[in-house]
């Protein structure tokens, strides 16, 4: 095979047994890789009502067959299993180096079952594979952890691990890579740490065949090149603030998050934006493997309080634990931000959790006795706190590592959770991005924006600018972009670089370039047509993973603030989410019955039958 | 009639020198269009995402007084 290694290896914690299998060329390029070899896999071999914590559920680390090639950003990985936070299947990415290491180990996917009896680690270099203790390393941090695995293994290995928080189950518990590097979504952490699995250390020395590696290697130097000259021309918005640089737009346009969701507008956005955070705690950039934007931060603070030094924060982490925290203190979203990489935390869903509880404190919904002190919107300290109880599940912070929805319904009040399928959003109110609305409500991993981010149409202007409050036109935005956001994941890329340089700037935002690259490396067979619709049979897959498990139309919504509360000020005031009047539009364009569930001629139609 | 011109992301070097927020006063005709402001700045509007008070403007539409015009980079990313 080429591009893919078109090797499994499969690891049996209960028993301790290793397996390596190899892939058929059909599976291989009608899954394309990543992510969509990992739901082939889950579907055909786990029941999807298993409890997620339980040795009944596998997990899943995939690259794609553009990972560790010369395509640049081709440095991704994704980790897919039954959520803990939402029941459904999750879809984590993450990049940085671990991924592109772990592909040149030979095998494209790695597959966890069972649960071991005690603590260990899975040490893969190239073709030899070993579990070992993990004893010592239980109850270490995300930091300790990766050090003390490159001194017992080998100096140039590459970790992924959890920390207390997935080891202690948190349902938010992540897992981080290359230290700072997140696959962060939907509780993927707390699986790993039901199974007893602390870290997955991996050395690979293989290159990846390429079917065509010299017209790979000339598209490849030519996206490098685009990149290179609008860094030259003063264009380096990524490199420059890093994501960083979103909060003023997003303040400006209305839509970001601010008190829980109440509001659009943050006085605050300034403060916590790429340009604060480059005079007071920007190092350098830093860039993923083969990665010619280096949107990465490297900062420190110093400051009595709030100091550290370290990676981050982005624009989700700012806007989570910032501004729906009503947070304007960069120093402390910073460094509420290293907690949460050191103690193995998504900082999505924890900022997003601690705000409802915030608002529930407000509200006098939840006593202060249980949380032990106040917590009003705006105390930065109280952020830093909850973060580090959250991920330690000490004292009131066992609530806030179950998640916003948990967190809200022990209360008696679920409605504050702002959350679809009890995943937090990410930062974009969706009454004024009415696209991200229909996103995070359909979405097989709850509101995710790495699922089909709209915003870059709708706010960003890429590749061309769409009316953000118009619900018309977004049931065929989103199944595009959802379909698009498969491919991008399975592949093996990042999604900032593949947007703005692989696909055309079309309304369809066809995938040319993408596919292009996909048929050099694979020399399966891939056009645009064979591409997108390999795309849309993964995205369904998954859908009928999610149908499998219960889930049906009922549980493509939105809380009642984004259906029935307008917002309240700004560009986007007097917006809700119109979620009744695109859900029927986006099923049919899906090709799903009004359910929501893929009708058999969808899935003949996909091969799926 | 004054409206604020606003510059985000790496199009803050466009800002006037000493501007110390991201967004100045201009003074412009009553009867300016957004398409008149922007053949003045020194911003590349196609590579652009232009906003009137937050939102898209309509292909012709009169500025009012007290307007914020805001102009970021299309880039994406977050
Ligand atoms: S754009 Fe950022 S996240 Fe993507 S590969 Fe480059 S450095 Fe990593």
């Amino acid at each position: 095979m080429y591009g893919w290694n078109g090797r499994i290896l499969r690891v049996n914690l209960t028993t301790g047994e290793t397996s390596v299998e190899e892939v058929d060329p059909r599976t291989a390029r009608d899954f394309i890789g990543g992510r969509g070899w990992a739901i082939r896999y889950l579907y055909n071999e786990m029941d999807p009502r298993v409890d997620p914590l339980s040795p009944e559920n596998k997990l899943v680390f995939s690259t794609g067959p553009l990972t560790a090639t010369p395509v640049p950003t081709g440095n991704r990985y994704m980790v897919t299993t039954k959520s803990p936070l939402t029941g459904a299947i999750s879809c984590s990415n993450s990049g940085g180096f671990f991924p592109t290491e772990m592909k040149r180990t030979g095998f494209d996917l790695f597959i966890f079952e069972g649960r071991a009896g005690r603590p260990v680690y899975l040490w893969v270099n190239d073709d030899r594979v070993e579990l070992r203790p993990a004893d010592h390393l239980w109850g270490r941090t995300v930091f300790e952890t990766e050090d003390m695995l490159r001194a017992e293994t080998d100096p140039r290995a590459r970790v992924a691990c959890i920390g207390p928080a997935g080891e202690r189950l948190a349902p938010i518990a992540a897992i981080l890579n290359d230290k700072h590097r997140a696959a962060a979504r939907s509780g993927v952490g707390a699986v790993m740490g039901s199974k007893n699995l602390k870290a997955v250390v991996v050395r690979g020395t293989r290159r990846i065949p390429l079917a065509r590696p010299d017209e790979l290697k000339a598209l490849a130097d030519q996206v490098v090149e685009e990149v290179k000259q609008a860094v030259a021309a003063g264009k380096a918005t990524l490199r420059t603030y890093g994501t960083a640089y979103v909060p003023p737009v997003t303040n400006e346009v209305g839509i970001l998050p601010t008190y829980n969701f109440r509001t659009g507008v943050f006085a605050g956005a300034e403060a916590i934006s790429g340009r604060t955070l480059n005079q007071k705690y920007l190092v350098r950039p830093k860039a993923c493997y083969g990665c010619p934007i280096a949107c990465g931060r490297v900062t420190r603070v110093e400051d009595p309080i709030f100091g550290g030094e370290g990676e981050g924060p982005e624009y989700e982490t700012i806007g989570s634990l910032g501004s729906a925290c009503g947070v304007d203190n960069l120093a402390a979203i910073t460094k509420a931000n290293y907690i949460c990489n050191e103690l193995g935390l998504d900082t999505i869903s924890a900022g997003v959790t601690i705000a409802c509880a915030m608002e529930m404190y407000e509200l006098g919904l939840i006593p202060e006795s249980d949380i032990g002190r106040p917590l009003r919107f705006g105390d930065a300290e109280a952020v830093v706190e909850m973060v580090r109880l959250a991920g330690l599940r000490e004292g009131f912070g066992d609530l806030i590592a179950q998640g916003s929805y948990r967190l809200a319904s022990h209360y008696g009040h679920p409605e504050f959770s702002m959350s679809a399928k009890k995943q937090e959003f990410p930062a974009y109110d969706p009454r004024g991005a009415k696209g991200m609305g229909l996103l995070y409500a359909t979405s097989n991993i709850g509101a995710s924006h790495m699922a089909g981010d709209t915003a870059y149409m709708e706010v960003f202007g890429v590749p061309k600018k769409v009316d953000p409050l118009s619900w018309e036109d977004k049931p065929r935005l989103v199944k595009y972009f959802e379909d698009i956001f498969t491919i991008i994941d399975a592949a093996g890329l990042c999604v900032f670089l593949s947007i703005r340089y692989l696909f055309e700037p079309t309304y369809n935002v066809e995938p040319v370039r993408i596919s292009r690259l996909m048929e050099y490396a694979t020399g399966a067979g891939y056009d645009e047509e064979t591409l997108l619709r390999a795309g849309e049979r993964v995205y369904n897959l998954e859908r009928m993973f999610l149908v499998r498990a219960g889930f049906s139309r009922a549980d493509d919504t939105l809380p009642p603030r984004m259906l029935h509360e307008p917002m309240p000020e700004g560009p986007a005031k007097g917006h809700v989410v119109e979620l009744d009047r695109m859900l029927p539009e986006y099923y049919r364009l899906r090709g799903w019955d009004e359910n929501g569930v893929p009708t058999p001629e969808k899935l003949a139609e996909l091969g799926l039958l | 009639m004054k409206i604020r011109i606003k510059l985000l992301a790496h199009y803050q070097q466009y800002l006037p020198p000493n501007c110390s927020s991201s967004s100045y006063e201009a003074d412009v005709p009553p009867d300016a269009r957004v398409e008149d402001v922007l053949a003045g700045l020194p911003v590349p509007v196609e590579e652009s995402v232009v906003l009137v008070n937050g939102r898209t403007p309509q292909p012709g539409q009169a500025l009012q007084e007290g307007d914020v015009l805001c102009l970021f980079p299309a880039i994406g990313g977050g």
